[in-house]
Order: C-alpha cells, then sequence, then structure tokens
C-alpha cells in the first residue's frame, strides 16, 4: 500500500451511514426538544424551574449525538439498510385502522361510525396480515375471524374489559 | 424467626384458590407468548399487561410474577429449541442448549434448565425474604440525594452492561430521561413539550412507549427480515435428566445460582451477567473445555439457573428501593403503577400481605413453571412452528386491544403505532432500545430526588458528593464507566457479548 493510501485511509470519510444518521438523529430531537422548551423558565439552582431538566437533557443528547456522529468519520460501522415500507404501510396502518373504527372517529367531514371489536378485529388483522410477503388470502379471512372470536371471548367476556363490541349491531 | 412469619404470611396469600389459579394462568400465557419467536420477556409482558387490568393488586401482581416467570422461561425454550434468544440472559443458553437438541436431547436440556431454574428460584426466594427487611431499612436512611445518586449509579451501569456500542446505549439512557419530562410539571403545573395534546398533559403512556417501540416495532423488524427458523427437528426425547447428568449439572446449578443471585441484587442491569459469567466459569472449570458449545449440560445447567436466579433477585432493588435495575423490572413498575401501587420501601411497611405474598407466589411461580412447562413441551413445539404470516396479525391485535383497554382512548393506539414506528427507526439505526424504556421510568424519580435535594442543600451541587453514602454510589459510577471505556476493557465487554 503506497503512502498515499494510508493517508486516505485515515482521512475523515463516512465510515459509518448508520452511526452518522443515528448522531444526527439524536441531535435533531434534541434540537427540537430545546426549541419547544424554550419558553419555560430554567428556573434557580435553588429552586428548579420547569425549563431545567428538559433543556439540560436536550443539551447532553445533542452532545452524545454530535459525538455518535462524529465517531462515525473515525470509525468503521454499519451501514444504513432498507426500510420496509410495506411493514409500516400494513402493520402500522392497520393499528391506526384500529383507533378509527372501535369507537368511531368525526374529523370535519369525515365520519366513521364506532364499528366496536366485532368489526375492527377481523380489519386490523386482514389489513396487517397483507404486510407478509407469503401471504394468502384466505388462510388470513380465515385466521382474521377465528382469532377475532378468541380475543372476544377472552377480553370481553373472559376479562369483562369495557371494550365495545359492535354498538352499531347489538348495542354493546 | 421474622422471616419465617413474613413468609408465612405471604404463603397465606398467595395459597388461595383464586392467587394460584392467577399465577398458573399467567405461568401458562407468559410461556404462551414468550415462547414465539422474536418475542423477548419485555415484548411478552407489555402484550398481555392489560389482562390482569380487572384484578385486585394482590392478584395482578402475583399474575404478573407467573407471567414474567413463564416469559423468562419461554425465551429459555425458544433458545434451546430454535436457536432464537429471546433475550440477552438467554444467548448463552443457545450455544450448547441447542446443540444438546440437535443431539436428540432437547427434552434432557429443557428438563435440566426447568429444574436448575427451580432450584436457583428457590434459593433466590428465601434470599428476596431475607434481604427484604433489612434494606428497606436501609432504604428508609436514603435521603432524595442517596436516591438521586443511586439511580445515576443504576443507570451507568445499565448503559456498561447494555449490548453493542456503550455510545448509543448512553443515548438511549437520555433521550429515555427526556422523554420522562414530557407532561404537566409536578410542581409549577406548567405543560412542557405537550404541543396542546390533552393527553400528553400527563406525560407519555407507559404502556403506549412499552408496546410501540417493544410491540410494534419488534412485528416491523421481523416483518423485513426473511424468517430463517431452525426448529429442532428430532426428537424432543425423554425430559427427565438421567443420573449421569444429574450428577454432572448438581455443582453448576449450584454456582451458577450463587453468581446470579449476587449479580442480580447489583441496581444496574446485573442479571444480563449471570449467565455469560456462569458459562464462562463452567468452562474454565471444566475437565474439558472443548466439549463446550457442542452440548454439554453444564452449559445449560449452570447459566440457566444464575439467569433465573439474577431474574429474580433483580427484584430487590425494585422492592426494596423502588428503583428497577433494567427494563423488565421497568415494566413492572409501569404495571404496579397502573394498579396505584408505587413501589419502594412503603409498600413492605404499608401493604404487607402484597409484599411477601408477591414473594410467596415467586415461588409457586416457578413451582408452576416445572409442573406445567414441562408435560407442555410438545404444545410449544407445535406452537413454535406457527408462520410468522399468521403470528404477527395475532400479536398486532393484542397490542391494540391490550392498548386502548388501559384508558379506553383510541388514541392511544394510534400514538402506540407513532411510537412504534419510532422505534422501528431506532432499531434501523443501530440503537438498542431497552435503555430508552429504564431512562424513561427513572426519569421522573430522578428529577423529583434532584429538585428535592436542591432545595434541602440551598442549591448547591456539592450536596451529592459531601454526603458519604451519595459520594460513594457516585464514585462507584464513575469507576464503572471508566473501567468500560479502557480499551482493553471495551474489547473484553465486545467479546463477551458477541460469544
Amino acid at each position: 500500500m503506497s503512502l498515499n493510501q494510508i493517508e486516505r485511509a485515515q482521512g475523515l470519510r463516512v465510515r459509518s451511514t448508520q452511526d452518522l444518521a443515528g448522531g444526527l438523529f439524536m441531535i435533531a430531537l434534541a434540537l427540537g426538544a430545546f426549541v419547544f422548551t424554550w419558553d419555560l423558565p430554567s428556573g434557580t439552582l435553588r429552586q428548579l424551574g420547569p425549563g431545567m431538566l428538559p433543556k439540560a437533557f436536550a443539551v447532553i443528547c445533542a452532545g452524545l449525538g454530535a459525538m455518535l456522529a462524529l465517531a462515525s468519520l473515525r470509525y468503521n460501522g454499519e451501514k444504513l439498510s432498507g426500510w420496509s415500507w410495506k411493514g409500516i404501510f400494513f402493520a402500522l396502518g392497520g393499528a391506526l385502522l384500529f383507533a378509527l373504527t372501535i369507537r368511531g372517529f368525526e374529523f370535519g367531514p369525515i365520519r366513521v361510525p364506532a364499528l366496536g371489536l366485532l368489526v375492527s378485529g377481523p380489519l386490523l388483522i386482514f389489513f396487517s396480515g397483507l404486510a407478509a410477503d407469503d401471504r394468502r388470502i384466505k388462510e388470513l379471512l380465515i385466521f382474521a375471524v377465528a382469532m377475532s372470536t378468541a380475543c372476544i371471548l377472552l377480553f370481553k367476556y373472559a376479562l369483562s374489559l369495557p371494550i365495545p363490541l359492535a354498538p352499531w349491531l347489538l348495542g354493546i | 424467626m421474622d422471616m419465617l412469619a413474613n413468609l408465612s404470611l405471604g404463603f397465606s396469600v398467595a395459597l388461595t384458590l383464586k392467587n394460584i389459579g392467577l399465577c398458573f394462568v399467567g405461568c401458562l400465557v407468559g410461556t404462551l407468548i414468550g415462547v414465539l419467536p422474536g418475542v423477548g420477556p419485555i415484548a411478552t409482558i407489555s402484550i398481555l399487561l392489560p389482562i390482569t387490568f380487572g384484578l385486585d393488586p394482590t392478584g395482578a401482581l402475583i399474575m404478573l410474577a407467573g407471567i414474567y416467570y413463564g416469559a423468562q422461561y419461554g425465551g429459555s425454550t425458544t433458545a434451546i429449541l430454535v436457536n432464537i434468544p429471546g433475550e440477552a440472559t438467554s444467548v448463552v443458553t443457545t450455544l450448547d442448549g441447542h446443540q444438546m437438541a440437535k443431539q436428540g436431547r432437547a427434552g434432557v436440556a429443557l428438563g435440566t434448565a426447568a429444574i436448575g431454574s427451580f432450584f436457583a428460584g428457590c434459593v433466590a426466594t428465601v434470599i428476596i425474604a431475607a434481604l427484604g427487611a433489612p434494606l428497606t431499612r436501609l432504604a428508609l436512611l436514603f435521603g432524595p440525594a442517596e436516591y438521586f445518586s443511586l439511580m445515576v449509579m443504576g443507570l451507568c451501569f445499565a448503559v456498561v452492561l447494555a449490548r453493542g456500542s456503550i455510545l448509543k446505549a448512553f443515548c438511549m439512557i437520555m433521550l429515555g430521561l427526556l422523554f420522562s419530562t414530557v407532561g404537566t410539571d409536578l410542581e409549577t403545573g406548567q405543560e412542557r413539550l405537550t404541543f396542546g395534546i390533552p393527553s400528553l398533559s400527563d406525560g407519555i403512556d407507559f404502556s403506549v412507549l412499552a408496546m410501540g417501540v417493544f410491540g410494534f416495532a419488534e412485528v416491523l423488524r421481523n416483518l423485513e427480515a426473511p424468517e430463517a427458523r431452525d426448529v429442532v427437528k428430532n426428537k424432543i426425547g425423554r425430559l427427565l435428566p438421567g443420573w449421569d447428568d444429574i450428577k454432572q449439572s448438581i455443582k453448576p446449578v449450584l454456582r451458577g445460582t450463587a453468581i446470579g443471585g449476587i449479580l442480580g441484587i447489583l441496581p444496574g442491569n446485573g442479571a444480563v451477567l449471570g449467565p455469560f459469567a456462569s458459562y464462562t466459569m463452567e468452562k474454565k472449570l471444566a475437565k474439558d473445555p472443548s466439549r463446550f458449545g457442542k452440548g454439554a449440560i453444564e452449559g445449560v445447567a449452570g447459566p440457566e439457573s444464575a439467569n433465573n436466579a439474577g431474574a429474580q433477585t433483580a427484584f430487590i432493588p425494585l422492592l426494596t428501593l423502588g428503583i428497577p435495575p433494567n427494563a423488565v423490572m421497568a415494566l413492572m413498575v409501569g404495571a404496579m403503577t397502573i394498579h396505584g401501587i408505587i413501589p419502594g420501601p412503603q409498600v413492605m411497611t404499608r401493604n404487607p400481605d402484597l409484599f411477601w405474598g408477591m414473594i410467596a407466589s415467586m415461588w409457586l411461580g416457578n413451582l408452576m413453571l416445572l409442573v406445567i412447562n414441562l408435560p407442555l413441551v410438545g404444545m410449544w413445539v407445535k406452537l413454535l412452528q406457527v408462520p410468522y404470516r399468521l403470528m404477527f396479525p395475532a400479536i398486532l391485535i393484542f397490542c391494540c386491544i391490550g392498548i386502548y383497554s388501559v384508558n379506553n382512548q383510541p388514541l392511544d393506539v394510534a400514538f402506540t403505532a407513532l411510537f412504534g414506528l419510532f422505534g422501528y427507526l431506532l432499531i434501523k439505526l443501530g440503537f438498542e432500545p431497552a435503555p430508552l424504556l429504564l431512562g424513561f421510568v427513572l426519569g421522573k424519580l430522578m428529577e423529583e430526588k434532584l429538585r428535592q435535594a436542591l432545595i434541602i442543600s440551598r442549591g448547591s451541587f456539592f450536596t451529592f458528593v459531601e454526603r458519604p453514602i451519595s459520594a460513594g454510589l457516585l464514585l462507584v459510577a464513575v469507576a464503572v464507566l471508566a473501567i468500560a471505556l479502557l480499551p482493553s476493557m471495551s474489547k473484553k465487554r465486545d467479546e463477551v457479548f458477541t460469544e
């Protein structure tokens, strides 16, 4: 290896995109927290105000983030890997559907009636189940119904949690 | 004698038909969920938290203890049968346990693990009963300054003992502390970082954070990786270890129990070290160390006992000082708070039947594991074969119903999804989220104690180094960090965690 190459290898360049992104992420979160607690009084050491600790923690977070980002220029580490958008869309989307339909929802012109666990349950299972690469629609449909029935029996009847079942149909 | 009287009080509480039943159900469902690959004890407990809501506090805690042991044992089962450790403490079990399973001795490995764990559990229960009262008395001597320093020390231990980079673990702890400041300030009533959202004014809900970051994010992580499940195809074989196996395991079990029990008491995450230490020790003491990694029964018996002893003595800092030593215990704090119990020295004095009942139920939980889990091994193996495409929708619906039931708030479910996204981001960025939960739970308490200490000392930070106990605790914290950051040690640490 020629001297030139060694020098280049020791120079600063991004050696771990994961750590760099992690560092920047910490700094961004810290900045956000710092900005939003700006108005809160810090108080004095004798009588700490509500703003003191959030600001102190935010400063430490930013410092750690900066260290992490700098370290990514110095030490080799892992690369960022791709996201699973399908997982995010279907799995988290399923949870959102559940949140929207379980007790109904009203936002401006959009109105969703309270559908209860009887509908929200199968909806969640079916929609989120689409995230799997090896999904089988028929199997998923049967599973959605079976699992929801089991959940209704377990949570509504065995544990008697106050969760709406089907207000539009049964009134409970 | 006090101890015996207390224990008998505990057993009189735990041995009612209802509480035995709750403990039994807890162990059963804890194992049921904990045995699913990719679902560790933290996720298991957060998923199952809602099923305890309808119970009285004592019953709920007894059930939670059962869930906890079930989840722990479920983790060991997957480690042995599928080679997937549920959490850091069962990593070591995969080394020899899975090899034994491949040789057709899965049953013996599971049996040894269960018997070793039961023995360790019995010893640890006695330790807790013996140390509970004196440590609680000690805790009452602690002022705010000592508490604050103790928590600083605990967090330092947690940073050092976390998996992966120390710097990243530090980031997670601080982020957890930052999250804990969200909500109404207790002294001035001012809202902090709530963005005008009413449900944030009480702070970020603990179960929302836990289930988002550990339940949802874990699902997203597992969805992206094509699954490689190495489920043992061989027969499970007989469960009870033979005479030779017992002879080989007795000493490792004894040593593992001692190591794990002692390390578990540390207010940092000491329990995680137990199995590693025990494995290393057995390997050093063995006549033929080359058998290790190829299905040596000592490599299952020792670490599993250490694991269970540590899992149980980790309750000591929680029950006596009110300070959770690791993420699972932080979860227990959350669970107790939901039931209106603030963990700490006052629990033992104010609710003795709850305190001792829970300790007695720990022993009961260990017994249950032995009695129900071994005969059900066949069922667990079947469960391991359920494809993930059906497993994760089931996990999701449990999480959603659970979150909804905490406050009957659909908005909480949406928040959980948001935290799931956040947790997935953390995973993508290489952060291990367990320290975040610990920081989050300790944050509020730390702020309170810091403020009190500074009021008492009239704004002088020197109070933390002037008071001898507090200074000693801080010294330990600094020493631990310094030792971990030494180049030679950080190399060793990497070795320990990659082994």
